[in-house]
């Protein structure tokens, strides 16, 4: 058999190996925002962690499923070597601050408490988390590609080692498709843990899942959060995995959801259509089409008691309130500071895209435990329930 | 009487009689003695030259209507005689009624070819254009060359504006710059398109009753004789009179207030109506917004917002929009979606960015 022969059977895919491809490659996307926003200081203080995450994307991508060295290179090149519009770029930075936000008012409240992360790819959260809170666990869930990625960017530095607790001093250099294919996803430390699931099977009756969790608390309050992840699931996925964890802690659950919605207008029928185009099918995306569909869905349908929701335009105080400033939930001098890092040539476009963007905050806790994060009303919100 | 070479030949002499006052060098013509001032309009000018600049200019155009971009040496000669033309026009140029009064473009091509399909072909037409060429689309050399030829070939047919992003600075961040660079392997033809932008005039009025500019109102700008007096050749400033009329906005709120886009200001509709009448005008004709329908009304009907460029972006899923002014003053919007580019082929175009 042929060189040429056996790379074309490598590349052959069936169409929901495909699907999840291109699902895996939108992390790429949130990596290039993140990595183009640092760069041009958006974030203060700055992120030391996404450039270790690139480096291990451009060394290991091309032994990806479905990928060569050439396609690898191309798709890197297009997201790393493209500047991004100032509208992307600012987008990112609300939407990692109004996380980040969250996350250190829930540390701030449940100081034991836990964090899980579902299909975080990439992300750095849990680096800076575990680096700036000393008794936080937290927990990464995505496929198990994108948790070889990180896995292997953990190995290649020190810094990563060292915030996250790894004992071990193996050097792992991945060499071909076989070595990579053959590399254990997961990582374990005491109190960061990385696990390669597809979290659709959650709505398939895994009920042991929480084992992988290993040193999971079902007694700790708990942060779960899905930036961009339920969306590419099927309702009834979204279901399943909402009300797994549900089932499964005990004492307090509260998740964050920040995720794209149509609102039913043409710049939502656009979206759909140009995703579509890349072959991204957003799964939810027009039967909860904006915050009042998703309040149900969140209160009615997944039980949890209390639910709030804004967008991200409103956050980041576009909204159509007479006095922007008051609404946004980064201060002024913050505000000042970010809008003089790169002029914003159309705010209606900026506005429109980040309307469309929802920020969901629920949460559950069994009836005799009346559990709430308190503080969550210090922001502005534009529906909620109790 | 044929108008269709008329009309035009006699924009194209007109030119050719002022390339000869200001840059008598580029001339071949020694017998032309009368050039006392720049409304000369020699009659003994049917030279070879004119009629070669024309048929070099159809060339030129017949091209750019296949979105196929020019050579640099081609751009040099375009942007040559454009000078040649643009910087005898006025801060505020006069335009004649009827005229069609156009928004932001943006790059994209095939979108414009629409916008004459839906307004009528220039020269048959006469369009105003009030800026935002580049940056944005995937075709802003075409588009600007395209424009820019129209208005040498027809300079009495067509007027176009200054936006914002004529200028150096942000045409760096939002992607003429990166596109100059891919289609020509250097930044040449950009640099000479914005040295171009600098002669664009900045404000044009219609029948002394429609005052056109591409942002909005300066509060260092009450009458507009004080637009005549500025001096506008030179980069789009970060302050003062002439960024503002580049920059600015209508709002809801009265008076002046501080733009979120970091340049000009806000302005309410008392400031609006309290220039419209010291200058006696019934409107100011504005673009520099998306607006989902294409056009906007504002401030009672004191200002107008038109928006030319539809799924701006190839995103935002808007209307365009052009405006129709006819001999008796009468306004009419037609509005459109963006063309179907049979000619584009999808698949090589990049989705827009979106957060995933």
């Amino acid at each position: 058999m042929n060189i040429a022969y056996k790379t074309t059977i490598a590349l052959m895919l069936s169409p929901q190996e495909k699907k999840d491809k291109i699902i895996r490659s939108t992390d790429i996307d949130a990596l290039s925002c993140r990595y183009s926003s640092n760069r041009l200081s958006y974030f203060f203080p700055a992120d030391p962690y996404t450039e270790i995450l690139v480096q291990s994307y451009q060394k290991n991508l091309q032994y990806c499923q479905g990928y060569t060295g050439l396609s690898s290179g191309r798709l890197l090149r297009s997201s790393f070597g493209e500047k991004k519009f100032p509208l992307i770029n600012r987008g990112t930075y609300f939407r990692t601050k109004a996380i980040d936000l969250i996350v250190d008012q829930f540390l701030k409240e449940f100081p034991s408490g836990q964090i899980v992360s579902l299909g975080g790819g990439s992300d750095t959260r849990a680096f800076r988390i575990l680096h700036k809170y000393k008794h936080v666990s937290y927990f990464e869930i995505d496929f198990p590609e994108s948790v070889k990625i990180k896995h292997l960017a953990i190995l290649q530095s020190e810094e990563l080692k060292n915030i996250i607790e790894y004992e071990g001093d193996d050097k792992v250099e991945i060499n071909n498709k076989q070595e990579f294919e053959n590399f254990q996803p997961c990582l374990h430390t005491p109190r960061y843990h990385l696990v390669s699931y597809d979290l659709r099977n959650l709505a398939h009756g895994s009920k042991d899942f929480v084992e992988q969790l290993q040193t999971f608390n079902p007694g700790l309050p708990t942060l779960l959060l899905s930036e961009c992840v339920l969306c590419y699931m099927n309702p009834e996925e979204n279901i399943g995995c909402l009300k797994y964890f549900k089932d499964i802690c005990i004492d307090y659950l509260s998740v964050v959801i920040y995720e794209p919605i149509s609102l039913g207008d043409t710049f939502g029928a656009t979206m759909a259509r140009n995703l579509s185009e890349r072959g991204i099918n957003l799964l939810t995306f027009n039967e909860f089409p904006d915050l009042k569909s998703k309040l149900k869905f969140l209160h009615d349908i997944c039980g949890f008691q209390t639910v709030r929701l804004t967008d991200l335009s409103s956050i980041a105080g576009y909204g159509r309130r007479s006095e922007p400033h008051k609404e946004s939930w980064v201060d002024v001098q913050e505000i000042y500071r970010i809008n003089h890092i790169e002029l914003i040539d159309e705010v209606e476009e900026i506005r429109l895209l980040l309307q469309h963007y929802c920020f969901c905050f629920a949460e559950w806790s069994p009836a005799q435990n009346q559990k709430h994060l308190v503080g969550i009303d210090r922001w502005n919100w534009l529906e909620s329930l109790n | 009487m044929d108008l269709d070479t008329d009309v035009p030949m006699e924009d194209v002499e007109e030119h050719q009689t002022k390339l000869k006052v200001t840059n008598p060098k580029a001339s071949t013509s020694t017998n032309n003695s009368n050039t006392n001032g720049r409304n000369t309009l020699s009659s003994n000018v049917h030279d070879e030259n004119a009629i070669g600049s024309i048929n070099q200019l159809d060339e030129w155009i017949d091209k750019l209507s296949k979105c196929e971009p020019l050579s640099e040496a081609d751009v040099k000669k375009l942007c040559d005689m454009a000078i040649e033309v643009l910087q005898f026009e006025e801060n505020v140029q006069p335009v004649h009624v009827p005229v069609t009064i156009c928004g932001d473009v943006h790059g994209q091509f095939h979108d414009l070819i629409e916008l004459f399909k839906i307004g009528g072909p220039c020269p048959d037409t006469n369009y105003l254009f009030m800026g935002d060429y580049v940056d944005r689309g995937y075709y802003s050399v075409e588009t600007v060359s395209y424009l820019v030829c129209m208005k040498v070939r027809y300079p009495n047919r067509i007027t176009i504006l200054r936006g914002n992003h004529e200028s150096r600075q942000i045409t760096q961040v939002y992607g003429f710059y990166d596109e100059c660079l891919r289609k020509y392997g250097s930044a040449a033809v950009w640099k000479l398109f914005t040295d171009l932008f600098d002669y664009f005039p900045i404000t044009a009025l219609v029948d002394n009753k429609v005052f056109c500019l591409h942002g909005g109102l300066s509060p260092m700008i009450e009458t507009i004789d004080q637009v005549r007096e500025l001096n506008r050749i030179q980069e789009v400033p970060h302050e003062g009179p002439m960024c503002d009329l580049l920059w600015s906005d209508p709002d809801d709120r009265g008076g002046w207030g501080i733009s979120p886009r970091g340049a000009g200001f806000t302005f309410g509709q008392d400031i609006s109506e309290q220039f419209n009448h010291t200058n006696d005008l019934s409107l100011i004709a504005r673009a520099h917004q998306l607006v989902m329908e294409g056009f906007s009304w504002s401030h009672q009907e004191s200002v107008v917002t038109i928006f030319s460029a539809p799924n701006y972006c190839y995103r935002c899923g808007n209307q365009a929009a052009i405006m129709e002014v006819d001999e008796q003053h009468n306004r009419q919007f037609l509005q459109y979606d963006p063309s179907v580019r049979p000619g584009e082929p999808t698949v090589t175009r990049k989705t827009p960015d979106y957060f995933l």
